[in-house]
């Protein structure tokens, strides 16, 4: 029950050899999240039920079933059927990474799109009675009125998501990806110390949790600069 | 789908190990919930800091790194102090279920406190003087006051943990407890079908957060019997 302070100073430069997957990871999903949640919103909005319906459907599904499990069925469940194995998605469902990026969007898009949601219903009526006023038509509106506003308004909770996001990234160690996570459970299973290893990691999480709220608290403040106080 | 129709049974077992570690980390989780919030609204500047930590520290870290964390970490405990009362113990063997019910109620729990926080916050201070009016003790004013009022508000976050909740027990089957997904890997060995087996894993999971949905739903419903003018 000592700690081993020399495998800390040892194991904490391995681990952060991982932290580009980490990254990466969370970069590339939190793009192409966004993507599909504007996709997925816009769908939602639109009023017609042959687009409102699959839009619901997705973030029903998604928002109700463990990333595990998505991380699982598509990278081992997908290369069970030929079709996906000759299409052209095969080169990216063929690595773990791929497929950790496709699960991770397609998860955080469901969530995201909701988030985006509450900010467009969030947006005061008077403003867009104001852009009718002036003659706006409805894109318009959307794109100079509710854009701004929901961008802002919606972001608190958006960073909460990214923050989920970056800690959803460690699942990809279960499908054998070498990010932090699972760089640290190689060397625990080498060297049987999990305590100084998971801690250590849990604190480089923790910094990136921390900064990643700092960047978001200053992107906010931006945003919010001629809302009064 | 023909290949699901021999385990149905054992996804069956696994479904109410699922439930299990979901009633036993509720109930868990209310606990650490409401002892955090308890500790962020008390006077005591130790325990406000106390309290303050956890939750940065649970909200902070991955789900999977507190899970391994508990799990081999209390094994290592155990086993030392085992060895203190017999050298002759060489490994002491934690249930991953407890391990696991353990960390998930923590983490969430952990969301929970800001919740029943602001729940707490939220309960009008008219109410409470009324109580003391009536010349309730604290104790009443809590049970019959705060209590009532602070549940409605809370629940619509609390729902949302209750759906983390039952996802993160998929979390669990990395240490090896043997629910649903741990039977969807045996049947993939036997039957070399991991598509058709991980979505009734998805399947299974979908319903118990659509349970829980429908029932916070009721719920709220419930709740807002007696204050639906007021909305």
């Amino acid at each position: 029950m000592i700690f081993d302070l020399s495998l800390i100073a040892d194991s904490i430069p391995k681990m952060l050899a991982g932290i580009g997957i980490t990254f990466q990871l969370m970069a590339l999903s939190a793009f192409l999240g966004l993507i599909l949640a504007v996709i997925l919103l816009l769908m939602r909005i639109s009023g017609k039920w042959y687009l409102s319906w699959p839009a619901q459907v997705h973030i029903y599904v998604f928002r109700g079933t463990p990333i595990l499990v998505q991380i699982f069925i598509i990278y081992y469940g997908f290369p069970q059927f030929e079709f996906i194995r000759e299409s052209i998605f095969w080169p990216i469902l063929r690595e773990p990474f791929g497929c950790a990026v496709v699960a991770l969007s397609l998860n955080t898009g469901a969530y995201v799109s909701e988030i985006l949601r509450g900010g467009v219903l969030g947006v005061d009526r008077g403003v867009l009675e104001a852009g009718s006023a002036l003659g706006l038509s409805a894109r318009h509106k959307f794109i100079y009125l509710t854009t701004p506003i929901a961008a802002r308004l919606a972001l608190p909770a958006y960073s909460n998501d990214f923050i989920s996001l970056m800690k959803a990234t460690s699942l990809a160690s279960t499908i054998t990806l070498m990010d932090m996570t699972g760089i640290a459970r190689t060397i625990v299973a080498q060297t049987f110390a999990p305590y100084e290893i998971f801690i250590s990691l849990a604190i480089i999480y923790m910094v990136l949790t921390w900064g990643i709220q700092k960047t978001f608290g200053r992107i906010e403040k931006y945003l919010s600069r001629y809302v009064k106080p | 789908m023909d290949a699901v129709t021999g385990w149905w049974d054992d996804y069956f077992w696994g479904s109410m190990v699922v439930l299990q570690v979901f009633i036993f980390s509720l109930l868990l989780m209310v606990l650490f919930g409401l002892i955090g919030a308890a500790a962020k609204l008390s006077d005591n500047r130790v325990a406000q800091k106390i309290s303050a930590a956890y939750t940065v520290i649970f909200r902070g870290t991955p789900e999977i790194l507190v899970i391994l964390l508990l799990y081999f970490g209390s094994a290592i405990f155990l086993t030392s102090v085992a060895q203190v009362f017999n050298p002759e113990i060489k490994f002491v063997d934690v249930p991953p279920m407890w391990a696991g019910t353990f960390a998930i109620a923590l983490i969430v729990g952990s969301y929970a406190t800001e919740t029943f926080r602001g729940a707490f916050l939220g309960v009008k201070p008219g109410s409470i003087e009324a109580a003391r009016a009536l010349g309730m003790s604290n104790l009443q004013t809590f049970v019959f006051i705060r209590i009532p009022e602070m549940w409605r508000l809370a629940l619509p976050a609390f729902g949302n943990h209750m759906l983390s909740l039952i996802k993160d027990t998929a979390l669990i089957s990395i240490i090896g407890l043997n629910e649903t997904f741990f039977v969807a890997k045996q049947a993939i060995g036997t039957t070399g079908e991991p598509f058709t087996m991980y979505i009734v894993v998805g399947a299974i999971y979908l319903g118990f957060s659509t349970i829980i949905t429908l029932t916070v739903m009721g719920l709220e419903k419930f709740g807002l019997r007696t204050t639906e003018g007021a909305r």
